[in-house]
């Protein structure tokens, strides 16, 4: 049977013959020195400890090798670029919110209701005339019928009344008190109050609930080609590259606190707009109307521009990284763009357009971190109180917060508040950012202008040209001048620091120190352990078949 | 708060004015020093009597010892002269002061300024310091302004704050300042969203009547942006805001981390650095080189600066104790720019630092609208503790928020790791010897270990038969064919064990080629016999079972 099988496949006879067939034959180096050293015991031990070792040492470098890779290191090359390219959007506010005239009637008993509540409050009559500045109010040319119905159904609540409370959390020896309303919930229980230590506060707030439940009756989108107000009256003059921007470049839009906003090259194809040459001349200069005399005195306290430069497409989030401009001086801004591109995928989470975040965004707009982290906020007040705050954008169906028909929104919001932030918290595990982002770097300065010489003919010419109508001393124009301090950009690209190709590399080179060998080593080795198991089968095989045979042998010869 | 510290600096301050007086004549304007100074004119003869109470009195007069009357002068002579405002020349271009030693009167410096205003400030600010440093700390903090004092309104991410939130702390020059959200009570703030509603805004309060008007000539308030564990050089890279306008702060935050060694010369914690850290915050450079020129300024002249925190058992300077401190701080300055004090090599950089890159912007704030009735709201909140209305220029609005909250952060890895290392050294032996650590220590074992052996074993031979020989030649007989015989391959010791590997061939003669004596010569008869002994093998097999 032996002969048979051995015809067939040529076996080792024993596991001392099939390891020292590997060790001779195998492409690993040294284990032929555990064979030809036999006669040294010592040596075969040494050499057997050192062959542990570097398989050892070998396997502790994989190990860190591959929990290198796993960690998904990158590393960020920069580089400068310098191409032609577009100039950035610029968008522009005259922080004057106005006053539309379908909720002016509201606006102008929600002053008086100030008015009352400040003299109430600190005995001050302020005088009548502050609050009633006759100007013009902005109207909107279709939408007066839809504006009759909402007219006739709003009306200012009184419930919610600025309060004096004294502060007994405090030491005793001060008289100090805090200034709040009340917000109650639907049935008029769990009432709590929202209380500010500084007045000016409490009444900023409370100003600017009751103007959002007034601002709630408007349409939601407000055509606004349709308003009165022009571009003209905010920019006097308008400038690119030395040349005067075309009237249709921009586009419009209204901010419940930074009133009306325009934006130039939103779009950003243009090719008006190619920026050829840094520095001052070349860049955008404007001449703005910085209106001291707010229309809504209560909401917005600051006067001047506010201007914000960002990338085409992208909602400009002006409280976030808008500039202010000073009436009455020119400032110069000057830009550089920095760009960071990410790899995304395992290395970082990142989304090209924010078509794969599990959010539906409200910002019809190119994809931003701001973007989500406004969404996140958003939508657990809605989803808990009903309606959609008025600062952000409507999600599709839904409606502006009320108190006519959402008596307890007040009390919902606030209460919400602590746990918005929490939510906004998460944004940063949540959220992920865009894999491309422009961002840019902003350093200006300032000089008085027009200068004491020249105001008289600057006022003329403006007054001339675009019935600038101001015969004050008081300065309410500004200058502002935004330009490109170079053309180069720096860009900051993501490149793994370990590719799968690197990593083969020095796997395969690892091997190669620590045993000289290759991936045929490795089944080599394969080989030996599927050699030493069939030897395995083969010698319980054979031990089974001998003692049956021994058996066989033995029953005849026992009797005789 | 100038107005309290009117009796502590009054004497400087008048003397100030004289001198100001003297120099420039302050013939034109009607400023309220011009009409204080007429004021004291009036009262100087008896003011004149209490001089010698304060040091200081000496400099001014022996400044003007050109111009004005000798009454001074022999007053300059009673003191030593110490330090003095010199109009240099018949110019009046050029003022200064001079600095001497005070144990040696021949060493003087003479510090000059191109412009006058500098001159004084810098004169009257060494004097202040002498002044300042008398007072206990609880006394100044009580005469500087109160946190109710400085903060009108404040409001953070979008919930009301106060005072409580503030932390003070005592600067020597600015007086109290405060530390919003510096985690001393154990919590720190977190800004949930960037943008300016979300971060802090506060409406400040500045008297610009109570300035003091020759230590600080501008109006308005100076802010930084730390870390909770960071000291505030306030002097040194403040941001100043102005009143009467609203100043919004965006912040960029950027964290960096750098390799301390091998890799660069930065330290981790600064305990590594042998200059004590005097301020109570964690390490950074400025806080080494401050430290360590306080250190030196103990070491040379006595006593501390001002400006700096105390070191254990020093106390600050002051011109009664230490009448030459000032010309010592000048030296000692001098010498710290120049890099002479070895400061800058000692203190090294820290590893990792947080940075808050700011975009500032103002506009007009309050607007004219809203100017009426805000500023009644904010006097009545201000209280019966001043009983005026306030102006739009003793307010300042500020806002300091996050732009966005993406976070910088920039961190050196190192480019070659022990792996990395390693892997590289294996493909290059790899690729160029088709080597690995194994066949470095082949050839290791070969060259060096076996061939020591073989040159030793020829050595230890050579001496043994050396050996042999003396003995035999001793015992006078001659040497036996048979122990020759025996040193060769017969000899047990000289049995290599080990396989011949190339070398050990090339250098030993083969046994083979001297056969032992013991084993038989091969026989034709024993190899019959074998044969013959393979057919009978299982027979004698078989009968063996049995």
């Amino acid at each position: 049977e032996e002969e048979k099988k051995e015809g067939l496949i040529e076996f080792y006879d024993s596991f001392k013959d099939m390891f020292e067939f590997f060790c001779k034959n195998t492409t690993i180096h040294g284990t032929i020195r555990l064979v030809c050293s036999d006669s040294n015991r010592m040596k075969t031990a040494f050499w057997t400890l050192l062959l542990l070792a570097s398989f050892g040492m070998l396997y502790w470098q994989f190990a860190l090798m591959f929990s290198q890779y796993w960690a998904y290191p990158v590393v960020l090359t920069m580089s400068i670029h310098s191409e032609p390219k577009m100039f950035p959007a610029i968008t522009i506010c005259n922080l004057d919110p106005y006053r539309f005239e379908l909720v002016s009637e509201h606006l102008v008993q929600l002053d008086q209701m100030a008015e009352e509540s400040i003299t109430f409050l600190y005995g001050i009559n302020t005088s009548a005339s502050l609050f009633h500045m006759n100007e013009k109010n902005i109207h909107v040319k279709d939408l007066s019928s839809i504006g009759n119905l909402s007219r006739s159904s709003f009306k200012l609540s009184q419930n919610f009344s600025l309060l004096r409370m004294p502060d007994h959390s405090n030491r005793s020896g001060k008289k100090d008190s805090s200034v709040g309303f009340r917000l109650c919930n639907a049935t008029g229980g769990n009432c709590f109050y929202k209380t500010y230590s500084s007045g000016m506060d409490a009444i900023l707030e409370w100003y600017r609930f009751h103007y959002m439940n007034i601002m709630s009756q408007l349409p939601v989108i407000i055509n606004v080609s349709d308003h009165e107000e022009q571009i003209e009256d905010m920019v006097y003059s308008c400038q690119y590259d030395g040349e005067p921007c075309r009237p249709s470049d921009y586009v419009h839009f209204h901010h419940p606190v930074f009133g009306s906003c325009y934006t130039f090259n939103s779009k950003g194809t243009d090719p008006f707009w190619t920026a050829t040459k840094p520095g001052v001349p070349y860049g955008l200069s404007l001449i703005l109307r910085a209106e001291q005399k707010d229309h809504i005195p209560l909401l917005s306290t600051v006067a001047g521009v506010k201007v914000m430069i960002h990338n085409h497409n992208q909602t400009p989030f002006l409280e976030h990284e808008g500039f202010d401009i000073r009436p009455g001086i020119e400032t110069t801004i000057s830009i550089q763009q920095d760009e960071v591109n990410r790899l995304g995928g395992n290395y970082g989470k990142c989304t090209m357009d924010g078509n794969d975040v599990n959010v539906k965004l409200l910002y019809n707009n190119s994809y931003t971190l701001q973007v989500l982290s406004e969404w996140l906020a958003e939508a657990p007040a809605y989803s808990e109180c009903g309606c959609g705050y008025y600062y952000y954008p409507l999600p599709p169906g839904a409606e502006y917060c009320n108190y006519n028909k959402q008596p307890a929104w007040g009390h919902c919001f606030y209460q919400l508040y602590n746990r918005l932030r929490n939510h906004h918290l998460n944004c940063f595990d949540q959220c992920p950012k865009p894999c491309r982002e422009s961002l840019y770097k902003v350093s200006a300065g300032t000089a008085k202008w027009p200068s004491a010489k020249s105001q008289d003919w600057i006022r003329q010419a403006l007054r001339h040209q675009n019935g600038y109508n101001s015969t004050s001393n008081r300065n309410d124009i500004a200058k502002v001048t935004i330009f490109y301090q170079q053309l180069n950009y720096q860009s900051v690209n993501e490149s793994p620091l370990l590719s799968e190709n690197l990593l083969l590399s020095s796997m395969g080179s690892q091997w190669s120190l620590w045993f000289g060998s290759s991936v045929l080593s490795v089944v080599e080795m394969f080989e030996l352990l599927i050699d030493t198991l069939v030897l395995c089968l083969l010698f319980c095989y054979q031990r089974f078949r001998s003692k049956k045979t021994l058996k066989v042998t033995h029953t005849p010869t026992v009797p005789s | 708060r100038y107005s309290s510290m009117k009796d502590y600096l009054s004497e400087l301050d008048k003397e100030t004015k004289k001198a100001l007086e003297t120099f420039y004549g302050f013939s034109e304007g009607k400023s309220k020093v011009r009409r204080s100074v007429d004021e004291w004119n009036s009262t100087g003869s008896d003011f004149f009597k209490h001089i010698p109470l304060l040091k200081f009195e000496d400099f001014s007069k022996t400044a003007t010892d050109l111009r004005s009357g000798q009454k001074r002068k022999i007053e300059g002579s009673v003191f030593h002269k110490d330090s003095s405002i010199v109009n240099s020349g018949d110019s009046n271009d050029i003022i200064g002061f001079q600095l001497c030693d005070a144990n040696n009167s021949s060493e003087c410096a003479l510090y000059t300024f191109s412009s006058g205003v500098n001159a004084i400030q810098e004169w009257y600010k060494l004097h202040y310091m002498n002044i300042m440093a008398q007072i206990p700390l609880e006394t100044k903090e009580k005469l500087s302004y109160s946190a109710d004092d400085l903060l009108l309104t404040c409001f953070f991410d979008g919930l009301s704050c106060d005072k409580r939130h503030f932390t003070r702390f005592h600067h020597p020059l600015h007086g109290n300042c405060y530390t919003f959200n510096s985690g001393e009570n154990g919590t720190i703030l977190s800004t949930s969203t960037g943008g300016s509603e979300y971060g802090l805004q506060v409406v400040l309060y500045i008297d610009e009547a109570d300035y003091n008007p020759f230590l600080v000539t501008s109006t308005g308030a100076k802010i930084i942006v730390h870390d909770q564990n960071e000291y505030p050089f306030i002097e040194d890279i403040g941001t100043e805001i102005e009143t009467a306008a609203a100043t919004s702060i965006g912040m960029h935050f950027t964290r960096s981390r750098k390799l301390s060694k091998p890799y660069s010369d930065c330290t981790e914690t600064g305990a590594d650095i042998p200059v004590e850290n005097l301020y109570n915050k964690s390490y950074s450079l400025q806080i080494c080189l401050h430290s360590c020129f306080q250190k030196a300024m103990v070491d040379s002249c006595g006593c501390a600066q001002y400006a700096q925190p105390l070191p254990a058992g020093a106390e600050y300077c002051n011109y009664k104790k230490n009448p030459n401190w000032m010309y010592c701080y000048y030296r000692l300055h001098e010498k710290f720019v120049k890099e002479q004090l070895g400061c800058q090599q000692i203190c090294k950089d820290a590893c990792s630092f947080k940075e808050w890159a700011l975009t500032t912007s103002i506009a007009q704030w309050p607007s004219t609208v809203s100017e009426d009735w805000m500023l009644r709201v904010l006097s009545w909140d201000k209280g019966q503790k001043i009983n005026k209305k306030l102006n739009k220029t003793d307010l300042a609005n500020l806002m300091v928020f996050y732009k966005d909250l993406n976070e910088r952060f920039i961190s050196e890895n190192p480019a070659n790791t022990l792996v990395i290392l390693l892997s590289n050294f294996g493909g290059q032996l790899g690729l160029w010897m088709s080597c690995s650590v194994v066949c470095v220590i082949e050839i290791v074992e070969v060259f060096f270990i076996d061939s020591l052996s073989i040159v030793m074993r020829r050595q230890w031979q050579k001496a043994k038969k050396w050996w042999n020989d003396r003995k035999r030649d001793r015992s006078g007989k001659p040497p036996q064919a048979g122990d020759l015989e025996r040193q060769g391959h017969d000899n047990p010791v000289c049995i290599d064990e080990d396989l011949p590997t190339f070398n050990t061939a090339l250098h030993l003669p083969l046994p083979q080629d001297n056969p032992l004596p013991r084993t038989p010569p091969p026989n034709y008869s024993t190899l019959r016999l074998e044969t013959a002994f393979t057919e009978q093998l299982p027979d004698t097999l078989e009968v063996g079972q049995h």
